[in-house]
């Protein structure tokens, strides 16, 4: 399993700090389920999210999901590339991360890189 | 929950790794691991194949089966010829669709309905109890053949593979079918589909076949897609889906058949249909619709809504069931919408260029207050947010084959750069792109395109002269024994110069009478049209005038004219054959080896069926003689009324021993254009053989007044002159320039071949008995390649073949000899030519070689080369130039 170094939560986000910040991203998996994506709605820089609640929504030809923030704080910054190339989510799932997060107050029940492959296995 | 059903393609899916979903009690593939996108723009660019096997097949039998399907579709079922499929709908009493569907006429002795998956069983149970009273049964078929779409612009050539060359329909034009063996498995094939393409076919086979053929044609460059693409691209095309766009509406009432645009042709009102099913509501509707389109919304009660599509302009996604507003006002919903993919095109026109670039919008489809107009600005509630959308005219269009092109709102084609400074400024350009382009023709060019010739000196300078800006309308008149009388003063060598040539072209023909003053060959042929329509109504005054019907002529496919065609100068006076409600034509069958060439067997077959009141002979492809003389002979026997006539647009300068003699073959009228292969200026002609004491004469007359006041009040007397010209010329040279056009034909022809292009036609006979050469040149590449030509000074039409979907699919090129032989061209310089042509489609250069090679042959031939003609030619144009 690569992406040791990530976690991740029950709603298929990953989780990330660096530089003290909180990035936030979907999972493989997640982006496997959608298809192709074919667009994301991004929060505002600013914007408060909280644990458990949607900070936004990627949409692929099929369906609209939410994307569920896996922290509460604020919005430090948006992937703004991916309101042009919202296909990076499909071929660069780890790579591609949507928001970065600062103050961060609170933080989801997380599960570890292995945990989540094992949750995935269960959700097939 | 039942247990999913599965396709006879279940397994390939699976082995494909597509994700599988329950699509109305069917385990279908959504997608294939590549996804929805790629599956999309696979289809648009080459070749998508769809598993639609879980659609419902139910074989209709019996004698009263087109009674009983009149009563419960809705379109007229009559029109349903055998290899001819149709669109329908299902209707409920209350003027809602119970389903769409498709009907297929592959034997004379049943007919296929095909209906959504879903619905199979709801629309056995409503149909069953309708039966009564019918000798008719209806047999659930679905387990016995598989269906395959094929969809896209590789799938003709793919599906030729297997048909070993056969065409894969009985002609390329939308519901024709065919049944044939591909590979030595049974097959039957229709030209329809659900994508939108202008290439796509659905194919039936056995079911122990359908893995055999679904492999077959990933082998040959297809790929899969699953129900997602087939979602987005029939979404794109604007095509209605059963429980989005018909059935129930979001307004919670069922959706009236009349909102969906396709009512408009599945829906028919023919005596023949008697009394259907909700035919009072359609009617209702009907009346509904036609005022809605009138804009009169006044009363929309029984169309409160239609389906257009619509198109998001602010980024985000639309999708069924999201609320559309104008301002406050709630106007519908959206019934299907996602985001769709496309190919960017880039350039104008037939140069445009479809690029790898993918570009994605978000569209669909939606259900909307009626009194919504194309470019009507809405908002979309998507998600508690207004976003701003537009109602476009269509998403797609399909009327360049071989692709199915993405229409992106708001695109605008770029505005022509008027030429700058004063009005002297802009002369002075003016004058000196004329020059350019004069001398770019005249001295560089190979001109090859067959309707042009250049006319000589004498031609030219005549029809500039005098009387080019005089009026001289004339006409008959009774009280002076037909003496013609003119309306203006100064006309008398007007007067003399028209009857001079109606003399000249007497001669030419060999017939009683000709009208010389329509002006082009359309004119001519609209002319006559009006005419004969004129001359079947003369005893009955006090009705509305009767229009024609039947006609028979060329199909356009097959080169018919576009002069002689409903679209073209029968527009106006055809009748609508009510028996399939539209134009009542009849085409010349052509024989199965030569499709250049009417099947004249068939062709008798066909008159002693329909009775054509006209047979119109004559193409603008025209390779060989018409069989004017077999059809005159067979219709005389048979005691048929009819009139033949010869549309020799193309061809009035060969008329004579070298190739067709029509007056001495059978034909009554024949109309042409005076500058295709004749010398003339830009001009039409009409001629007939009726003596004076025959009935017919009577249509002679008509003509002659269809002809002045009808289609002409002043008739172009410079070109006139020049036209007299023009008739001394080919009565004078007539023998030697008819022979080298011939000869010259057959020899570029052969030499093409040589140069191992392929030659159309038959190789017997030299590929050609006219002035005409088509060469193939690969399926849709014919525009292409003429381009490059012209870039290299050549100039030919790029043209489809009979077997090709439209101009811009074009696969061959048409060239004729005309030009180039009045410019002294013989067989070694055709040859040189081939060459050059051949060279240029390899990819070389010749554009130097070209001009060199033409500047050699700047003198025109057959026409008056004597000293004292040049002499008086200098004389006049001297007069002229002060």
């Amino acid at each position: 399993m690569e992406h040791l170094d990530y976690q991740f939560s029950r709603s298929h986000e990953w989780l990330k700090e660096e530089d003290g910040l909180m990035i936030v991203g979907i999972s493989d998996f997640a982006q496997n389920a959608l298809g192709d994506v074919v667009f994301v709605n991004l929060p505002d820089v600013g914007d408060e999210v909280t644990a458990g609640e949607a900070f936004g929504d990627v949409e692929s030809v099929k369906a609209v999901s939410d994307l569920i923030s896996p922290v509460t704080g604020v919005v430090a910054e948006v992937n703004e590339e991916l309101l042009d190339s919202p296909e990076l989510l499909n071929s660069d799932p780890y790579g591609s991360w949507i928001i970065k997060v600062e103050n961060v107050t609170d933080t989801e029940e997380l599960l570890s890189a292995a945990a989540y492959e094992a949750f995935c296995e269960t959700e097939e | 929950m039942s247990e999913l059903k599965r396709t006879q393609l279940y397994d390939e899916h699976v082995k494909a790794g597509a994700t599988m979903v329950d699509f109305g009690g069917w385990d279908m593939p959504v997608q294939y691991p590549t996804g929805i996108v790629a599956e999309h723009l696979y289809t648009r660019h080459a070749c998508g194949i769809f598993d639609v096997s879980h659609m419902g097949r139910i074989l209709v039998e019996g004698p009263d089966r087109f009674r009983f399907l009149q009563h419960v579709v809705t379109s007229n079922v009559e029109a349903l010829d055998l290899n001819r499929s149709q669109y329908t709908i299902i209707q409920a009493p209350d003027g809602s669709a119970v389903d769409d569907a498709y009907l297929y006429c592959f034997e004379e002795e049943n007919i296929w309905l095909v209906v959504n998956a879903a619905n199979i069983d709801k629309d056995l149970a409503y149909l069953m109890p309708l039966l009564n009273g019918y000798d008719c049964t209806l047999t659930n078929i679905s387990d016995l053949w598989a269906c395959i779409a094929v969809q896209g612009p590789k799938s003709k050539e793919i599906l030729t593979v297997l048909s070993g060359g056969e065409p894969v329909t009985v002609e390329p034009i939308k519901n024709r079918l065919n049944t044939l063996t591909f590979e030595g498995h049974p097959v039957k094939i229709a030209k329809t589909g659900y994508t939108g393409e202008p290439l796509g076919y659905e194919v039936f086979c056995l079911s122990e076949d359908a893995s055999w053929l679904w492999n077959r044609l990933i082998e040959l460059g297809s790929k899969p897609a699953g129900l997602g693409a087939r979602d987005t691209l029939r979404m794109e095309a604007g095509l209605p889906l059963y429980g989005h766009e018909m059935g129930m509406g979001q307004d919670g009432k069922p959706m009236p058949i009349y909102s969906a645009g396709v009512a408009r042709f599945a829906v028919s009102f023919a005596p023949q249909k008697g009394d259907f099913v909700a035919k009072d509501v359609l009617w209702q509707q009907r009346q509904a619709f036609l005022r809605i389109m009138n804009r009169d919304f006044s009363d929309c009660e029984a169309l409160p809504y239609r389906v257009l599509p619509i198109a998001l302009l602010d980024r985000g996604v639309i999708r069924a069931g999201m609320e559309i507003y104008k301002g406050q006002r709630h106007v519908g919903w959206v019934t299907s919408g996602t985001m769709v993919p496309y190919y960017v095109a880039e350039g104008e026109g037939l140069e445009s260029v479809i690029t790898d670039a993918v570009a994605k919008r978000s569209i669909g489809l939606c259900y909307i207050a009626s009194d919504t107009l194309a470019d009507d600005p809405v908002e979309v509630d998507v998600r508690g947010k207004r976003l701003k959308a537009v109602i476009p005219e269509q998403h797609l269009s399909v009327d360049a084959p071989p692709f199915a092109r993405p229409l992106i709102y708001g695109t605008e084609l770029k505005a022509l750069e008027a030429p700058e400074g004063d009005g002297l400024a802009k002369a002075l350009t003016l004058i000196g792109k004329a020059e350019r382009n004069h001398i770019w023709r005249q001295r560089e060019c190979l001109n090859l395109i067959p309707s042009e010739n250049t006319p000589s000196r004498a031609v030219q300078l005549l029809s500039g002269s005098d009387p080019a800006f005089r009026y001289a309308e004339h006409r008959k008149t009774k009280a002076f024994y037909d003496k013609d009388i003119f309306y203006y003063q100064g006309t008398k060598f007007i007067d003399e110069t028209e009857q001079l040539l109606v003399e000249e072209m007497k001669k030419y023909f060999g017939c009683a009478e000709v009208e010389t003053r329509v002006t082009s060959g359309q004119m001519a042929n609209t002319t006559v049209f009006s005419a004969l329509m004129d001359f079947k109504n003369r005893l009955d005054r006090k009705n509305t005038p009767k229009r024609l019907g039947y006609v028979m002529n060329n199909h356009i496919i097959r080169g018919g004219h576009l002069s002689a065609q409903p679209m073209g100068a029968l527009h106006d006076y055809i009748a609508i054959d009510p028996k399939t409600e539209q134009n009542a034509i009849v085409n010349f069958p052509v024989l199965k080896d030569n499709i250049y060439k009417i099947d004249v067997e068939e062709t008798k077959k066909l008159i002693d069926e329909y009775r054509p009141e006209l047979i119109i002979f004559g193409k603008s492809m025209v390779l060989h003689k018409e069989p004017v003389a077999a059809i005159r002979k067979f219709v005389d026997e048979q005691k048929i009324p009819t009139t033949i006539m010869y549309d020799m647009a193309h061809v009035l300068g060969i008329v004579g021993p070298s190739f067709q003699d029509p007056f001495a073959e059978g034909a009554e009228i024949v109309t042409g254009s005076t500058h295709k292969t004749f010398f003339g200026p830009q001009r039409g002609v009409i001629a007939v053989n009726y003596k004076e004491d025959e009935l017919k004469y009577e249509l002679w007359e008509t003509i002659e007044r269809r002809a002045f006041p009808g289609a002409v009040s002043n008739h172009h007397l410079g070109t006139q002159l020049g036209m007299l010209m023009a008739a001394y010329e080919m009565n004078t040279f007539r023998k030697e320039y008819q022979q080298a056009v011939v000869d010259n034909a057959k020899s570029f022809a052969k030499a093409l071949a040589a140069e191992g292009l392929k030659v159309e036609g038959d190789p017997s006979i030299g590929y050609t008995e006219t002035h005409q050469v088509v060469v193939s040149v690969g399926y849709g590449q014919g525009p292409e390649i003429a381009e490059r030509l012209e870039k290299n000074n050549i100039i030919v039409n790029y043209q489809a073949t009979p077997d090709e979907e439209g101009f811009t699919a074009s696969g061959a090129l048409r060239m004729g000899v005309s030009e180039m032989t009045r410019f002294g061209f013989g067989e070694a310089e055709f040859k040189k030519a081939a060459a050059l042509i051949a060279a240029c489609i390899r990819g070389e250069n010749v554009k130097e070689d070209v001009a060199k090679f033409r500047a050699e042959y700047q003198t025109m031939h057959y026409c008056f080369d004597d000293q004292t003609f040049f002499d008086a030619l200098e004389h006049m144009a001297g007069v002229m130039g002060r």
